[in-house]
């Protein structure tokens, strides 16, 4: 029996139905052509073992239209849907376990043949590690190496603005994983950066369009976040935060999990301290990362620092400074400088990019 | 038969004079008050009524009519009780006409016939100061505040009978004259560290820009706002008298004494609306902002202010004065105040980045209860940490207020002579002639500009108050660029979610 519509568009109306979890989905896409399972499904065949009553009363009770709206969400966002078949289905997908069944994806799929580092990290990360986030992502992209993040704010937007930050053919394209439906843009703010993944990389989500982010996403996330990365980062994480969720998935997975040390004592650092502490490999510069993929680090490095030279006593200051925030009346006491001076060196080192300041506490963005 | 009497009756700051008619003819034995008088006014009659007897008057049993004449606003208050009891003689003929010409009453009477004071003494004799003004001899201290030259203090009403019908002379009370002071400000040079905050304090109080504190608790903005008012000039003559009249109008207790130091106000979190821009119903009171005009208004933990008083602040804080409008009239208060806020940087108001519990989504709901508009009439944004303890056991103190106010006073002489109003309020074209930026200086803001570090709204706040630093530090001609970099690391970026920023 021929199907009245592609078989994409039933792919992505299986991967719409309610009460679904990835396992089902796999076991869908696993029994046959997408629009004989649709059809199945809706003649009242209940043709899975293991599946209750309710859930199929549940998938029985949609109709074509529901097929018919995310086909055309999909069009109209000019969105892709992929399935394990497809031959532009990441290709480290196929071999997991618990891989989406079928994906949305935006973009370049070329990106996923692409070596791949994820960088991973909390989203209240403090200044210091964001601008660490952004420089490895910039310098890895300028290896070639695709970045594998979250979109979320704090470390993981970072990463991808400092990959987006190197241009020419030769960049890694940025590969992002979403928790929300491809048109769902969150958090809001990153809507830019969002389109800028698409156009240069690829933005890849299990969920359907039009899905809110629900909390419960985030995690199935994080997870394909770890089956993608080869090599996962993990710039700052608190030792509750979401990122040691990425860091269980991919130790699940043996792929290896690097961490940036960080300050004792400051809680944006404690989990990834605790990474080190528990054996993995720190990443105090691109190289790191990069030997651990194996890549010639020597001839990597086309990504230099664009930000101004810094005077004497400019380089003076940012050295006394030291790591972790300080407050200006610290930092003028450790420098035996006027306050005033102090400001205005800040001032000046703030205008070239050199330190950050969050509500008064002052870090020196260096590597 | 007929009779016209002098007395004042206020309007929110301000006295105005105001003739109080009575006549008493044939009819029904009645009492009428007309000329739109308050609820306050009503009471009146029996308030009159009672003393006349107490004082052994004689109480008309004819038809009585009192009329409030002048304007068309409501008019009342107490203090025109004797008048309405002055005028009742007169008419009666107990008194004559000529006894009471070039004369104005302004008392409440009790019930036994005594004078008493009313609330805003000063403002009402202040309007017929060009008269014979009849107080009670208890408010003679707040009545001298108004400087009229013939102030004449009474015990009761028995007694200003007798004085008017030229049977005794005047009582012998002192009048005093009123003695100009300086109030007990705390000093600056308690303040520990905090090198930042005490030079926004003087920036503050030399161009008269309005600051914001955030810090942790303990880091020292309240004890910072306190002593601002001893960093500003010293008020003016004028100044002094209209803070004194704005002080009596509020019904604040008040002694022979003008104090010459700016006003400072801390109104509470839970001061309402009216609280604090002013108004009432029964008769329009000034509200904490007229009360701190010429001076210092402090608002502590400013996100616990009810949002829609902070933005009533906002059209005040920019024209200098509030224009209360009512359905029976509308009046104009000054208005001309210095705001000093104080906020915890986020909610959990913990001192280090390190223990701050806060996510960032909570820390930009807690900024977002500030309406943008509000938080841009703030020219310094100024970060605060807590002392360290070295600062805080340091037996050298810092620089003292009076040190500090010379140097304000001779940059608003500087500012006054040069623009003829203090820097904040420095038109952005009267910045170009007054405040040119050196190239270097311009370089620095573009780069904040072209970062998004910088709004076009806080490159003119930007260069006012570097125009105040450079005056400070003695700098003619161009603004450096050390200025602007000053100015800069005083106004905090505050970030309120979806990418914008303040």
């Amino acid at each position: 029996m021929t199907a009245r519509y592609p078989q994409w568009s039933y792919a992505a109306a299986l991967a719409s139905l309610p009460l679904l979890t990835h396992r089902r989905l796999r076991w869908l896409m696993q029994a046959g052509e997408p629009s004989d399972v649709w059809r199945q499904i809706h003649e009242g065949d209940r043709f899975l073992n293991g599946v209750d009553e309710a859930v199929w009363r549940a998938w029985a009770s949609t109709s074509d239209s529901l097929l018919i709206s995310v086909a055309e969400r999909c069009i109209d966002r000019e969105i892709d849907v992929l399935t394990m078949n497809n031959s532009s289905y990441p290709a480290s997908l196929v071999g997991d376990p618990e891989a989406p069944a079928v994906v949305f994806v935006r973009g370049n799929t070329e990106a996923f043949r692409h070596r791949r580092v994820g960088i991973i990290g909390t989203r209240a990360a403090t200044s210091r590690g964001k601008h660490f986030a952004h420089t490895i992502g910039a310098q890895l992209a300028a290896s070639g190496v695709a970045v594998v993040s979250g979109l979320a704010r704090g470390i993981d937007v970072e990463s991808h603005a400092g990959a987006l930050s190197v241009m020419g053919e030769t960049a890694g394209p940025p590969i992002a994983v979403v928790a929300s439906g491809l048109d769902v843009v969150y958090p809001r703010e990153h809507a830019r950066i969002w389109e800028d993944v698409a156009m240069r990389g690829v933005l890849l989500s299990e969920s359907p369009p039009g899905v809110h982010p629900e909390p419960f996403r985030f995690p199935m996330r994080n997870r394909i976040i770890a089956a993608l990365s080869e090599v996962l980062v993990v710039v700052e994480s608190r030792s509750t935060g979401g990122s040691m969720s990425t860091v269980r998935e991919a130790m699940k997975r043996d792929v290896a999990v690097m961490a940036v040390p960080g300050s004792p004592g400051l809680r944006q650092s404690e989990g990834s301290n605790d990474l080190l502490r528990d054996g993995c490999a720190p990443v105090t510069s691109v190289d790191d990362v990069l030997l651990a993929l194996n890549l010639d680090h020597r001839h990597a490095h086309q990504w230099c620092d664009t930000r101004e030279v810094l005077l004497t006593d400019e380089a003076a200051l940012l050295h006394v400074m030291g790591r972790g925030p300080r407050s200006m009346e610290e930092i003028a006491m450790l420098t035996t400088k006027s306050v005033v001076t102090t400001a205005v060196l800040l001032g000046r080192l703030q205008a070239k990019g050199w330190v950050a300041n969050t509500d008064g506490w002052w870090e020196a963005l260096v590597a | 038969m007929f009779a016209a009497v002098t007395s004042s009756t206020l309007l929110a700051t301000m006295g105005s004079p105001i003739v109080v008619e009575a006549h008493v003819g044939q009819g029904i034995p009645a009492f009428t008050v007309v000329g739109l008088p308050d609820e306050g006014c009503r009471e009146s009659r029996d308030r009159v009524r009672a003393a006349m007897l107490s004082s052994d008057l004689e109480w008309p049993t004819k038809r009585v009519t009192i009329n409030l004449a002048g304007g068309g606003e409501r008019r009342g208050g107490a203090g025109l009780d004797l008048a309405i009891a002055v005028g009742l003689l007169v008419a009666t003929g107990v008194l004559s006409q000529q006894a009471v010409e070039g004369k104005a009453f302004v008392a409440e009477l009790g019930l036994d016939g005594s004078l008493r004071p009313t609330a805003g003494m000063a403002p009402l004799v202040s309007a017929v100061g060009d008269h014979e003004v009849v107080v009670a001899a208890t408010a003679v201290a707040e009545a001298s505040l108004a400087r009229a030259p013939r102030v004449r203090p009474v015990h009761t009403l028995k007694q200003l009978v007798e004085v008017l019908k030229a049977e005794e002379a005047w009582p012998h009370v002192d009048v005093p004259e009123p003695q100009v002071v300086m109030d007990e400000i705390a000093d600056m040079a308690d303040v520990r560290g905090q090198e930042m905050a005490r030079l926004a304090m003087e920036v503050a109080a030399a161009g008269f820009h309005h600051v914001l504190l955030m810090g942790p608790p303990g880091a020292g903005k309240s004890m910072l706002a306190r002593r601002l008012p001893g960093l500003l000039p010293r008020l003016t003559d004028e100044q002094a008298f209209r803070v004194a009249m704005t002080r009596s109008a509020a019904g604040m207790p008040m002694s022979a004494v003008i104090a010459s130091s700016a006003p400072y106000r801390a109104p509470h979190h839970t001061v309402s609306m009216i609280g604090m821009v002013g108004g009432g119903s029964s008769h329009l009171r000034p509200g904490e902002l007229t009360l701190a005009s010429d001076g210092v208004l402090f608002l502590d933990e400013m996100g616990e202010f009810a949002p829609t008083v902070l933005d009533a602040l906002r059209q005040p804080l920019e024209e200098g004065v509030v224009r209360l409008s009512r359905a029976n009239g509308s009046v104009t208060m000054p208005a001309k105040c210095l705001l000093v806020a104080a906020t915890n940087p986020c909610p959990c108001g913990v001192s280090s980045p390190m223990a701050c519990t806060c996510t960032p989504i909570a820390k930009q709901r807690y900024l977002r209860r500030f309406s943008g508009p509000l938080l841009d009439r703030f020219d310094l944004r100024v970060e605060l940490q807590r002392p360290s303890t070295s600062e805080l056991t340091s037996t050298s103190k810092g620089e003292s207020s009076a040190a500090i106010a010379e140097r304000v006073q001779r940059v608003h002489e500087l500012c006054l002579a040069r623009q003829g109003c203090v820097n904040s309020s420095l038109s952005a074209d009267a910045l170009e002639e007054v405040a040119p930026l050196h190239d270097e200086a311009l370089n620095v803001l573009r780069t904040h500009l072209d970062g998004g570090r910088l709004t076009g709204r806080g490159y003119h706040r930007i260069r006012r108050v570097a125009r105040t630093l450079a005056d400070l530090h003695h700098s003619d001609g161009p603004i450096g660029s050390e200025w602007v970099h000053l100015a800069l690391a005083m106004r905090a970026k505050l970030h309120t979610g979806h990418g914008e920023m303040r």
